[in-house]
């Protein structure tokens, strides 16, 4: 039996048991820059206002770290410029936790077992998950090619955005493979897999946002804009990245080959014998089971608040030569704002986003909690559901508070190291914390859904990733503004550009409030899975 | 004697799936009661509703004396549950879990939890995650056993215990037993139900089929006899009472039901008597007699197992 006897009927299982989830992926992932091309032209008519958006990106720092620079005023150029990074983004986790998916969680669930005992190769399982993974980020790649040309975009450009997305999908498909090798659980791989991209992420955006082009360089999520789509495509930039997917799935070959299965590389430690004496409380129970994650989330922020902070502020105090920008600044705050307080809010606002994702993560634990059948243990104990419930979403509300009390303070720390102005700390703390209610809003969602609704307790991402995109094209100007106000954010004031507001603030906590007091009276009110 | 458990007709669908028709089941005060059915017979569904983890569609049920749903928490103080299939907190230790849940149930004896330990041979220092099938199912029974409590549910407990671990289980229950505790034991382990169990129920497709203690039910089961006799017999292919009859020459096998015993021997015994055996009924004669009558349902009991 050679190691990769089988790999072809896991590939079919694979695909049979995501039968519903690639195509939700893959589609929208390979269709939306082309609807990004459009609004695009749509707005940007004349090579004169394509010039002036594109100069005003590269003179926000905040832009340039989120998206990376643009590398040519052109619909294409532009169109590249708002995807490369999201794209990247979208490819290369759903990636990555597809991988995870059919292999660490596979082996914790007891699934390959199964599978092992089966004809199938020691290395038949990986092989058979980046085989497909692999598989899928090309279709998107040909297809996403296809769909931009027929749209009338250059064809090379049209190829090499589609190549450099699924470059991003493959290395961290391959990136998936290794850390599911090197991990003892699921969680811990999805843990480990995202804070190596957030570090690639990290690596690139301060490297574009403080101009130093080797720092971007050090990212594989440098390499696959420096493809430079719809820009004078550098198609040798493609071997190094097929270089590392290669470099990293031998890795992980080489770890399956070495390990028991369902082991990791680390060896399991002991617990304690007797439980602490405060775990006594599902209270106590629900921080124990978040506490990991509430560290980790905080830790990352800070990291990146550290940096983003310092990057976005520097060599920022004085004026801006584009005239556009200064107008959009001074739309926002007036005459007198500045504009390193527009980028330090703007930046804010794009990572209170991913705050409200880890927000949705906390409530959602509910659901897994319940459908482990976890959640029975402790209720048939005396504890209520409804205290069972809140538990979590005390936990759930409050870690998102800690995670924006860790980005404020880093964020600040990061621009007063660099303009050497510590005294603006509490204020872009409090620009951070201003966030928290909208957050809650999103978490709120998912709590209701998981309480009231269990099998639609998913939709929580469905939420947000419609918001998210709500946001992309109202920014584009291509949504009606009144159903911009359905995004929480939408109604966060700039604090840091001298708006305040409370109104907006106690409505969304109310708002909050309701949606999570929902969940509670359907968890309250319903069967348990 | 007041009864700790006593629900009638009940009732529970998911969907078009009759899970629960009309089931009545009775636990008296201080009995082991054997809760037994094929797969998919509703066990583990009339044990979540006792917990009140599910409201039940029509039909009472009580509990200790209180309603299930509406006094669950009041209720759940004063018993203990073990689930057929434990899974615990990856990262808790199986003695955090242990302790935890004990608090949680208002107490744990820490005498008995250390002798429970060492007689169920669990390391409690190991992590969820570390645990086979078995020392979950241990740390959960652990918990449930140190606590001061006055009804113990459990559903399928020893379904992933090894023989050794089985008899702990089984003298364990002996001694809550022997304390007045009242146990419902869902099980599939006839032995295990014939050696701790003071009455048994049976149900199967949602509804109570047999109930009462071992004796009565022995009672009707049938004896499997054999004899040699001297001449060929007459007159038994008409008798009451008398299944599987078989006759090869003078030699005799059947089935013979408690009530017409006399007559078949008295038969039999005309025809001259040279060698007799006859085999007391078991309970899983019993069981296997209701389980196959359960076939037809089969397709159905499979559908509600895919839910």
């Amino acid at each position: 039996m050679s190691a990769l006897t089988g790999a072809g009927v896991l590939a079919r299982l694979i695909v049979r048991r995501d039968r519903l989830i690639l195509p939700v992926w893959a589609l929208p992932a390979a269709v939306y820059p082309t609807s990004i091309a459009g609004s695009t032209a749509a707005l940007y008519p004349t090579a004169e206002s394509l010039r002036s958006v594109a100069g005003e990106a590269m003179a926000n720092p905040a832009q340039l770290a989120t998206r990376g620079p643009v590398f040519d005023a052109s619909v294409g150029g532009l169109t590249a410029w708002t995807v490369g990074s999201s794209g990247a983004m979208l490819l290369g986790l759903v990636s990555m936790l597809l991988v995870i998916r059919h292999t660490r969680v596979d082996e914790e669930s007891g699934r390959r077992e199964l599978l092992g005992a089966g004809v199938v190769g020691r290395h038949a399982p990986l092989a058979a998950v980046l085989g497909v993974v692999f598989a899928v980020n090309l279709l998107i790649a040909v297809l996403m090619s296809a769909v931009l040309m027929s749209a009338g975009l250059p064809a090379a450009g049209s190829i090499a955005l589609g190549l450099s997305l699924a470059a991003a999908g493959c290395t961290f498909a391959a990136v998936g493979a290794v850390v599911a090798q090197m991990t003892r659980s699921a969680v811990a791989a999805r843990g480990a897999g995202v804070a190596v991209f957030i570090v690639f992420f990290l690596i690139r955006a301060v490297g574009d946002a403080g101009g130093a082009d080797w720092l971007s360089w050090l990212s594989p999520l440098g390499w696959t804009l420096r493809l430079r789509p719809f820009a004078g495509e550098r198609w040798w930039v493609l071997a190094p990245l097929l270089a590392l997917v290669a470099l990293l799935a031998t890795a992980a070959h080489a770890l399956t080959a070495r390990r028991d299965l369902a082991a990791g590389l680390l060896p399991p430690r002991l617990g304690p014998a007797t439980a602490a004496p405060g775990l006594r409380s599902p209270l106590a129970l629900a921080w124990r089971l978040h506490r990991g994650q509430v560290a980790a989330w905080s830790a990352g922020f800070a990291v990146g608040g550290l940096a983003l902070g310092g990057a976005v502020s520097g060599g920022l105090e004085g004026q801006i030569d584009a005239p556009q920008i200064m107008d959009m600044i001074a739309r926002v705050g007036g005459e007198d704002a500045r504009p390193v307080d527009f980028f330090l809010n703007y930046l804010l606002s794009m990572l209170a986003w991913i705050v409200a994702a880890y927000g949705i993560v906390s409530a959602l634990r509910l659901r897994s909690e319940e459908s482990a059948g976890r959640a029975d243990l402790v209720l048939a104990t005396t504890v209520s559901r409804a205290r069972w419930a809140l538990s979590h979403l005390v936990i759930a509300a409050a870690g998102p508070g800690a995670v924006l009390v860790a980005l404020g303070t880093a964020t600040g720390l990061g621009y007063g190291l660099s303009t050497g102005d510590l005294d603006r700390l509490p204020q872009v703390l409090g620009g951070a914390l201003i966030h928290l209610p909208a957050v809650w809003v999103m978490t709120g969602i998912a709590a209701a859904l998981a309480g009231a609704l269990p099998r639609l307790a998913m939709a929580g991402w469905g939420v947000w990733v419609v918001f998210v995109l709500l946001d992309v094209f109202g920014m584009l100007g291509q949504v009606d503004g009144t159903l911009l106000n359905v995004i929480p954010f939408t109604h966060v004031p700039w604090v840091l550009l001298g708006q305040m507001s409370t109104v907006p603030l106690v409505g969304l906590t109310a708002v909050a409030a309701v949606l999570t007091a929902l969940g509670v009276v359907g968890l309250r009110r319903r069967d348990l899975a | 004697m007041t009864n700790a458990i006593s629900v009638s007709g009940l009732v529970k669908t998911f969907g078009r799936t009759r899970a629960l028709d009309g089931l009545d089941l009775t636990v008296g005060t201080g009995e082991v009661h054997g809760f037994l059915g094929p797969n998919g017979a509703g066990k583990s569904t009339t044990v979540r509703i006792l917990l009140g983890l599910m409201r039940a569609d029509s039909g009472r049920a009580s509990l200790l004396g209180g309603d299930p749903w509406a006094d669950a928490t009041d209720l759940h103080r004063r018993l203990a549950y073990v689930p057929g299939d434990v899974t615990l907190w990856p990262n808790l230790s199986g003695g955090e879990v242990i302790d935890l849940l004990g608090r949680l149930r208002g107490g744990i004896d820490a005498q008995r939890r250390k002798s429970l330990l060492e007689r169920f041979e669990l390391d409690p220092r190991k992590k969820g995650r570390a645990y086979s099938k078995g020392n979950r199912q241990k740390v959960a029974l652990v918990a449930a056993l140190a606590s001061d409590v006055e009804l113990l549910i459990l559903d399928e407990p020893t379904s992933g215990l090894d023989p050794l671990m089985e008899a702990v289980f089984r003298d364990s229950v002996a001694e809550e037993k022997a304390r007045g505790r009242t146990v419902l034991l869902s099980s599939h382990i006839l032995s295990e139900v014939e050696a701790l169990c003071d009455r048994v129920s049976i149900i199967r497709g949602g509804s109570l089929v047999e109930t009462g203690t071992l004796a009565e039910l022995r009672h009707l089961t049938r004896t499997s006899v054999t004899a040699d006799l001297a001449h060929e017999p007459d007159g038994l292919t008409g008798l009451p009472g008398i299944h599987d009859l078989r006759v090869e020459g003078n030699r005799v096998s059947c089935q013979v039901e408690p009530a017409h015993l006399d007559e078949l021997f008295g038969r039999l015994a005309a025809a001259g008597l040279r060698n007799v055996t006859a085999a007391p009924p078991t309970l899983e004669d019993l069981f296997m007699r209701h389980y196959r009558t359960a076939q037809p349902g089969g397709r159905e009991r499979q559908h509600e197992e895919a839910r």
